[in-house]
C-alpha cells in the first residue's frame, strides 16, 4: 500500500477511536468513581435540615422508628473567617459531627493530619484547594464574643459540598466541644441523616420522611430542606445525564466520521491499484481472493490504529475524568482505565473499518479485466453526467480557467465531495449551534438579570424583625431601596395526593408584596400579582411542575405551609423557572399579605431584596461583605445559601455552565479537527489520482506555484461549500437542538438567539482548517516530477 | 539556416537496482530552425525519451542540450517549467486535455500559466489559434464531447497558444484512425509551412514521409539522418 494512504488510513481510523474512546471512557470512569466514592461515604437516604438547634434526644426519638435503620447527626451554620490578618472577613460554612471517629453516614473522609479537636480545625478539600490554605495554617474565627485564632491540623472530604468555583462556601470543620463559643448549645444537632431499612426504595423513602417530617413538626421542629438520595449512585449523576447522552451519541458519531475518511481512502486506494486489480484477474484471481487481500490490508490498519488509539484515549479519558471527579470533590491520584472501554474501542475498531472498506473493495474486486486493466488520457478514470457536464460548462464558460479546473475538481467525484462535506458541515453546524447556545445561555441569563432588580438578597436563617433590617441595611450610605419578602416550606396537593415537583430539594413558598418593584418571573400562562391579590390564596407555580400534574390557571390545590392546616389555594400564574443543574428548592409564589395573615407572622421576614448604588462586581461583593459583617455583628445569621450578590450569582452560575459547553465546544472542535483530516485525506488522494494531470500542467507551462494555488484554491473551495451549507442548516436546526440541549444539559428554558458572530467565526475556521489541511497535500503536488507524472 | 537544437554527446541511462539500461548513446544532432523532424525507429529504442530530453521533462546523465541558446541541463525543475511554457508546444497521444474544461479554456490556460500574452488579448488568441485548426464550432465544448482527431487538434492549438519557437509530439496519431491522421498531418505540414520547428515521434511511416527529415533510432544510437526536404 502507498505510504501516504499507510499514514491516512491508520490516522483516519485512530483519530475516530481515539475521539470515542476518550469519551466512553471517560464517562464510564467519571460514573465509576462517582458512585465508588458515593456509595464509600454510607450516604444518608434522607437529610433534613432542622431550622433550629435540637437535643440529641430527638435523634433518639427518630431511630426508634419503624423503618428507621440508622441516624447520624451533624450541625452546619455560618461563620465569617479570614485566613490571614490582612484579608477580608469572608464567609463560609463552619459544621462540626458529635465524634468525628464514628461517622455513620455521610462520612467525610480524613485526607491528611487529625480531625478537628480542641482549637483545631480542619479544611475541605476544595476550600483548601480553592483559599490556599494547608496544614498548620491558621484561621481567626469570629464568635459572638469574639475572635478565635484556631490552627488547621487537618484536611476532610466532605461528600456533599458545591465546588467554591461554582459559588460554594468554603467548609471549616470545628471539634464539638467548641460549639458552645459559637453560642450553640453542646449535645445539640441542626442536621438530621438518616437510613431506612433494607431494601431501599425511592417510594418508602419518600414516605418515611414525610412521616420523620410530621414527627418533627409535632415537637415544633420545623425542617426547612429535605433531600433525598440514592445511597448507589452519586448524586451529581442526574447533572450529568443529559451530557452523558450528548456524549454518548458523539462518541459513536466520531467511530461514523471515521469511518467515513476509511471509505474515502479505501475507494482512492481501490480506484487508484485498478491496473493491479487488473494484472491480478487477468491472472485468475477470483473476486473474493482480491477482496481477501485488501479486507486483509483494512485489518492490519484497524489493529496498528488501535494499538495507537488505545493507550492514547485511556490517557485522554483518565485526566478529563480525573478533571471532572475533581469538581465533585473526587480524588483520582492513581492511573486508572476502563476496562469496558477497550472492549468497545476493540470490537468498534475492527468492525467499523472493515464495515467501511467492505463497499469499496467488493466495488473495485468486481471490476472486469477490460476495464482495469484499459488506460487513457486525463479523465478517463471518472463518469460524467449530463447533469456534470451541463455544470462544468457553466463553470467554464464564467470562470478564468485555472478557478474553473478547481472548481471542476472539487465536483469530479461526488461520493467522496459527499462524504469530506458531511463531515466538514457536522462540524460546522454543531459550531454554530454550540455558539448559539452559549449565546442564548448568556441571553437567558441575561434576561433573568433583568427581571431582577435587586442587586443583593439577604437570607436570614430565622426571620427577623423589620425594624432592626432597615436599620441595619439603612446605616450604609450606598443602599437606595429595601423590600422585604418571606418563605415559608409547602407542601401542594392535588385530591389529597402531593403533587410531583421539578425541584429536587423540595418546595418553599415565597411571599411578596404584589406590587413589588424587584423580581418579576417570567410568566408563561396566567398573570403576575396586582393590587387586586392582596391577602387572596393566590398561587404562581412553576409551568413545568404544573405540566407535570396536569395543573391549570384557575385550578384550586391544597396548599399546606408548614405546620399549619392545608387550605385550597387557586393558581392564577405559572412561571418559567431557570432552576440550573444544581440541587434546588423550588419557590411558589404568594402573596405577603395572605402568608402573614396565615401563619400570623406580620413583622419578622427571611429575606430582604436591596437596591444600591454599585457599578461593579467588586463594587457589589464589597458591599456585600460589608453587609454580611454588620449583620453578623449583631448577631444575626445570614443563610450561605440565599444570601446572593446578582452579578456574583450570574457568575456562579456561568462558572457551573463552563465545562459542559466547554465539552461541546472541545467535542466541535474535534469534529472539525476530523473534517480537516478527511479534507487532507481527500486532497492527498486527489493528487495522487491526478497525478498525470498534474504532470501535463507542468509540461504546459504550470510552475510549482499555479500547482500550489490550484490545489489550495480546491482545499478552499472545500472550505466555502461546507460553510455555505452549515450556515442556513445550522439557522434551521439551532433553535430546536439548542432549546433541547438547554433542557437536556442545563436543565433550563433558554431564550434563543442565533450567534451570528459563530458564522463568521466559523468562516474564518474552515479556512484556516482548510488551509492547513490543504498545504502538505498542495506542496506534494508541486514535487510531481512531469516525467514520472506522465508515466502515472 | 540557423541551428535550435543542439545535443552534444547525450548519454542517458537508467537503472533499476543493480541493473542499468542504457537507452541513448552519445548522441549528437542538430535541427535547425523550420525543419520538420521525424523520428521512428522500434519500440524501446529510446525514440521517447529523446523526446523527453528535448523538452525538459528528463534529464541526459551526460551530455548538452542546447535549445534556443538554452542549455536545459544546467536548468531547475522550476526554471524548465516556465521555459517549456514559453518556448515549446507538446502534444501527447491521449490529448491529454482538460475534461472540465471547454476546448477554449484549454487553449487559454497555458497562456494563463505562463502570462506571455496579456489577459485581455488571450481569449482572442484562443478563439484565433481554434479557428487555426477548425474547431470555431467546437469551442464551447468539453473534452469529451468531441472526436479523437477534433480532441488532438485541439492539443495541437493548445501546444501553439504561446506561440513556441519548437512544437512536439509523441505518437501524435497512434489513436486516431487514418483518416483524422492524414488531417493531423495536413496541420503539421501546415505549421512547418509557417516556420515551427517540429519534432515528432511516430511509428507512422506516412507521416514520417511528410517530414522534412527523417531519423530512426536504434540501439540509442542514430541509425540513420535523411533529409527529405528543404526545411521552410
Amino acid at each position: 500500500m502507498h505510504k501516504y494512504h499507510t499514514v491516512l488510513a491508520i490516522s483516519s481510523i485512530a483519530i475516530g477511536l481515539f475521539v470515542m474512546g476518550t469519551l466512553l471512557g471517560m464517562m464510564d470512569l467519571q460514573l465509576t468513581y462517582m458512585d465508588k466514592a458515593h456509595q464509600a461515604s454510607q450516604p444518608s437516604h434522607i437529610s433534613l435540615m432542622l431550622r433550629r438547634d435540637v437535643d440529641f434526644s430527638v435523634a433518639e426519638s427518630i431511630k426508634k422508628m419503624d423503618e428507621v435503620n440508622s441516624v447520624d447527626i451533624m450541625t452546619q451554620f455560618t461563620g465569617q473567617f479570614k485566613t490571614t490578618e490582612s484579608t477580608p472577613w469572608q464567609t463560609g460554612t463552619l459544621l462540626f459531627r458529635s465524634d468525628y471517629l464514628n461517622q455513620k453516614q455521610d462520612q467525610m473522609r480524613l485526607l491528611a493530619g487529625s480531625f478537628p479537636h480542641d482549637k483545631f480545625v480542619a479544611i475541605e478539600r476544595l476550600s483548601a484547594q480553592y483559599a490556599h490554605l494547608s496544614l498548620g495554617d491558621t484561621l481567626e474565627i469570629k464568635t459572638p464574643n469574639g475572635t478565635e485564632i484556631l490552627t488547621i491540623a487537618g484536611i476532610i472530604r466532605h461528600p456533599f459540598v458545591k465546588p467554591p468555583s461554582f459559588g460554594g462556601q468554603l467548609h471549616v470543620f470545628i471539634a464539638p466541644e467548641l460549639a458552645p463559643t459559637f453560642n450553640i448549645p453542646s449535645a445539640s444537632f441542626r442536621q438530621l441523616l438518616v437510613q431506612v431499612k433494607p431494601p431501599y426504595n425511592p417510594g418508602k423513602v419518600n414516605l418515611i420522611a414525610g412521616e420523620i417530617r410530621q414527627k418533627l413538626a409535632s415537637q415544633n421542629i420545623p425542617v426547612n430542606v429535605t433531600l433525598l438520595q440514592n445511597p448507589d449512585q452519586h448524586w451529581g449523576r442526574a447533572i450529568f445525564k443529559g451530557i452523558h447522552f450528548i456524549l454518548t451519541v458523539m462518541a459513536w458519531a466520531s467511530l461514523a466520521l471515521s469511518s467515513v475518511l476509511i471509505l474515502n481512502t479505501v475507494g482512492a486506494l481501490i480506484t487508484q491499484q485498478t491496473d493491479q486489480i487488473g494484472i491480478m484477474k487477468s491472472l485468475g484471481a477470483r473476486r473474493y481472493s482480491i477482496a481477501k487481500i485488501y479486507l486483509s490490508e483494512v485489518f492490519v490498519l484497524s489493529i496498528i490504529a488501535l494499538l495507537i488509539a488505545i493507550p492514547l484515549s485511556a490517557a485522554g479519558a483518565y485526566y478529563s475524568s480525573r478533571w471532572l471527579l475533581d469538581l465533585f470533590n473526587i480524588e483520582l491520584s492513581e492511573f486508572v482505565y476502563s476496562p469496558k472501554t477497550i472492549y468497545i474501542m476493540v470490537a468498534g475498531g475492527l468492525i467499523a473499518p472493515i464495515l467501511a472498506a467492505l463497499q469499496p473493495i467488493l466495488q473495485g474486486a468486481s471490476l472486469s479485466v477490460r476495464y482495469a486493466i484499459s488506460s487513457y488520457g486525463l479523465g478517463a478514470d471518472f463518469v460524467s453526467t449530463r447533469f456534470d457536464r451541463w455544470l462544468e460548462l457553466k463553470i467554464a464558460a464564467c470562470l478564468p480557467t485555472i478557478y474553473a479546473i478547481a472548481i471542476a475538481n472539487l465536483l469530479r467525484r461526488k461520493a467522496r465531495l459527499l462524504w469530506t462535506q458531511s463531515v466538514l458541515i457536522i462540524a460546522g453546524v454543531l459550531f454554530i449551534v454550540i455558539t448559539s447556545l452559549i449565546a442564548s445561555l448568556n441571553l437567558t441569563l441575561n434576561n433573568e438579570l433583568d427581571r431582577s432588580s435587586y442587586d443583593i438578597r439577604l437570607g436570614f436563617i430565622q426571620d427577623q424583625p423589620q425594624e432592626i433590617i432597615n436599620t441595619l441595611v439603612n446605616s450604609f450610605p450606598n443602599t437606595q431601596s429595601i423590600e422585604l419578602w418571606n418563605r415559608l416550606p409547602v407542601e401542594l396537593s392535588v385530591k389529597d395526593k402531593v403533587i410531583q415537583q421539578v425541584g429536587s430539594l423540595g418546595m418553599q413558598m415565597i411571599a411578596l408584596p404584589t406590587n413589588t418593584s424587584m423580581y418579576k418571573p417570567l410568566i408563561v400562562e396566567g398573570r403576575w400579582f396586582d393590587n387586586s391579590d392582596e391577602q387572596q390564596q393566590h398561587l404562581i407555580i412553576n409551568a413545568d411542575t404544573a405540566a407535570l400534574n396536569g395543573i391549570h390557571v384557575g385550578d384550586k390545590i391544597n396548599t399546606k405551609l408548614l405546620q399549619h392546616t392545608a387550605q385550597e389555594w387557586e393558581v392564577i400564574g405559572l412561571y418559567r423557572w431557570f432552576a440550573g443543574t444544581g440541587y434546588t428548592v423550588e419557590p411558589v409564589y404568594g402573596p405577603l399579605s395572605t402568608l402573614q395573615t396565615n401563619t400570623k407572622n406580620e413583622f419578622k421576614y427571611s429575606f430582604a431584596l436591596l437596591t444600591a448604588r454599585l457599578n461593579s462586581l467588586n463594587e457589589e461583593k464589597t458591599y456585600l461583605e460589608a453587609l454580611k459583617t454588620v449583620f453578623q455583628e449583631h448577631p444575626i445569621v445570614l443563610d450561605v445559601y440565599t444570601t446572593i450578590a446578582k452579578r456574583e450569582q450570574r457568575q456562579f452560575a456561568e462558572n457551573q455552565f463552563k465545562p459542559m459547553l466547554g465539552m461541546l465546544l472541545g467535542l466541535a472542535i474535534m469534529i472539525a479537527i476530523v473534517g480537516g483530516i478527511g479534507l487532507s485525506g481527500t486532497l492527498a488522494i486527489s493528487v495522487l489520482q491526478r497525478t498525470r494531470e498534474i504532470a501535463v500542467l507542468r509540461a504546459i507551462g504550470a510552475n510549482s506555484n499555479a500547482i500550489f494555488r490550484l490545489f489550495m484554491l480546491e482545499g478552499l473551495l472545500h472550505g466555502l461549500l461546507a460553510w455555505l451549507i452549515s450556515v442556513p442548516t445550522a439557522y434551521l436546526v439551532a433553535a430546536p437542538l439548542a432549546k433541547k440541549l438547554g433542557l437536556t444539559m442545563l436543565n433550563m428554558h433558554l431564550d434563543f438567539v442565533f450567534s451570528q458572530l459563530s458564522v463568521l467565526i466559523w468562516l474564518i475556521v474552515v479556512f484556516i482548517l482548510a488551509i492547513f489541511a490543504t498545504y502538505l497535500p498542495a506542496r506534494n503536488a508541486t514535487k510531481i516530477v512531469v516525467r514520472a507524472g506522465l508515466n502515472y | 539556416m540557423q541551428n535550435l537544437i543542439k545535443l552534444n554527446h547525450v548519454y542517458k541511462a537508467y537503472t533499476q537496482g543493480q541493473l542499468t539500461t542504457p537507452v541513448l548513446q552519445n548522441i549528437s544532432l542538430n535541427i535547425n530552425t523550420g525543419e520538420f523532424v521525424a523520428i521512428t525507429g522500434p519500440s524501446g529504442n529510446g525514440k521517447s525519451t529523446l523526446l523527453n530530453l528535448l523538452t525538459g521533462i528528463d534529464r541526459p546523465c551526460s551530455g548538452e542540450i542546447i535549445i534556443n541558446e538554452t542549455a536545459l541541463q544546467l536548468l531547475k525543475e522550476e526554471e524548465l517549467s516556465v521555459w517549456r511554457g514559453l518556448n515549446v508546444g507538446i502534444v501527447f497521444q491521449f490529448f491529454q486535455l482538460l475534461p472540465s474544461l471547454t476546448l477554449l479554456q484549454n487553449i487559454q490556460l497555458p497562456m494563463d500559466f505562463v502570462n506571455k500574452y496579456p489577459k485581455r488579448e488571450r481569449l482572442d488568441r484562443a478563439h484565433y489559434l481554434l479557428d487555426r485548426v477548425g474547431l470555431t464550432k467546437q469551442a464551447k465544448q468539453l473534452p469529451g464531447q468531441v472526436s479523437g482527431g477534433q480532441q488532438q487538434r485541439a492539443a495541437i492549438a493548445r501546444a501553439l497558444a504561446n506561440d513556441p519557437a519548437l512544437l512536439v509530439a509523441d505518437e501524435p496519431t497512434g489513436n486516431l484512425d487514418s483518416a483524422t491522421a492524414e488531417n493531423i498531418y495536413t496541420l503539421f505540414s501546415a505549421l512547418q509551412q509557417e516556420g515551427k520547428t517540429l519534432v515528432i515521434v511516430t511509428h507512422n511511416e506516412d507521416l514520417a514521409k511528410t517530414a522534412s527529415r527523417h531519423i530512426t533510432l536504434h540501439d540509442g544510437h542514430v541509425s540513420s539522418d535523411q533529409c527529405l526536404s528543404k526545411p521552410v
